[in-house]
């Protein structure tokens, strides 16, 4: 119940949101990338949050374990898997293209950049505000240490 | 006249006998509660029992586990608390101790 | 020592503490697909004032649920995390005046 344990859970969402931020600026970058090192064009990334029961070295095993409900248990977060677009990549008619096939078709990544634009605010939104959250704490901390004076 | 003299042949039965003092106890089971001995071990377990909490609750919080800070910081508020008040009347029975012992009989 | 008022201070204390932990859960979940979000009943836990077992953490009621399954209100928990801070920060004024009072009250009789 320490609120040390708050500041371990708000450090796993700004880690996470950074992860997911991350990922998509690379697929804003790549938006119109169609060659890689692992051969044709690039993959759209995506992060997948779950909730991480462990995520403070603080709590006791005890408040650990008992996660989920009855003991008020740490809800951190972590990204459980990175996944890659593996659907068929968009094709686009350009001939002229160094990467045209024999049709003149070029393999485009499937990203919509708007879409992955207003994501990532998402996640700059979502990291924000997990920094708000610990300054919320690290003040509630500094108060309760106030009243040994 | 005669009165003073049936008085005096009668002193021995009336006279009082001289009280024993009440021997302390040094273990705090024989001792009456309401004995100055009482009140002082009553208010030593207390300090103690808050003092005990307070160290308590400092090793938990070292250690990583339980309570929040403000609990720990309540208890060693509550452990100074008790000694200070301890202390305090400590020091006013050494005073009016001394201060009996400064009459006149 | 520091019975009384004191004490349900320190228990409104606890209670805040718990809450802002959760608080802080659901923003670092504001994003989970399938989280709900989670509090707990503060004026019930509080009229309870049993101080020694941990509060109940229920779901929050009355919270729109996203297409990801997740009802994570980011206005409602900015504003939780405020109110809990400064409600704290009362808490923590109110309790330093209790064990000046009673500092006073344990010094005065000294010195005479």
């Amino acid at each position: 119940m320490s609120l040390f344990d708050a500041l371990s859970v708000s450090a796993s969402g700004m880690s996470a949101q950074r992860t997911r931020a991350e990922l998509l600026t690379e697929n804003l970058a790549n938006a119109e990338t169609t060659r890689t090192p692992e051969g044709g064009p690039y993959r759209r990334k995506d992060a997948v949050f779950a909730t991480d029961y462990g995520v403070s070295p603080f709590a006791s095993v005890f408040e650990a374990q008992t996660g989920d409900g009855a003991g008020g248990g740490l809800a951190g977060v972590g990204v459980a898997d990175i996944t890659v677009d593996n659907r068929e990549p968009e094709r686009r008619y350009q001939p002229g293209h160094p990467d045209a096939d024999a049709e003149g078709y070029v393999a485009f990544p499937r990203i919509n950049p708007a879409e992955d634009m207003v994501d990532l605010m998402g996640a700059a939104r979502g990291y924000e505000a997990n920094v708000a959250a610990v300054a919320a704490v690290k003040d509630m901390i500094q108060h309760s240490i106030d009243l040994f004076h | 006249m005669s009165f003073p003299l049936t008085l005096i042949s009668q002193a021995p039965a009336i006279a009082p006998e001289p009280i024993a003092p009440e021997p302390i106890a040094l273990d705090s089971t024989s001792t009456p509660e309401g004995t100055f001995h009482g009140v002082m071990e009553s208010a030593i377990q207390g300090v103690t029992s808050s003092q005990n909490a307070s160290s308590q609750a400092t090793e938990r919080f070292l250690a990583g586990e339980g309570g929040d800070l403000h609990t720990t910081i309540l208890a060693a508020q509550r452990a100074t608390l008790s000694f200070d008040l301890f202390l305090q009347v400590r020091n006013k029975v050494v005073s009016a101790y001394q201060e009996i012992m400064r009459m006149q009989v | 020592m520091l019975d009384g008022l004191a004490s349900h201070i320190e228990h409104y204390m606890d209670l805040l503490s718990v809450r802002q932990k959760l608080v802080a859960s659901n923003i670092a979940n504001a994003d989970t697909p399938g989280y709900k979000t989670r509090d707990i009943d503060f004026q019930q836990e509080f009229q309870s004032a049993i101080g020694n077992e941990p509060p109940a953490v229920i779901e929050a009621p009355g919270l729109k649920i996203k297409n990801d399954g997740n009802n994570v209100s980011m206005d409602r928990e900015s504003r939780l995390l405020a109110e809990n801070a400064l409600r704290f920060q009362v808490a923590t004024e109110l309790m330093r005046s209790e064990i000046q009072t009673l500092r006073s009250a344990i010094q005065e009789g000294s010195g005479s």
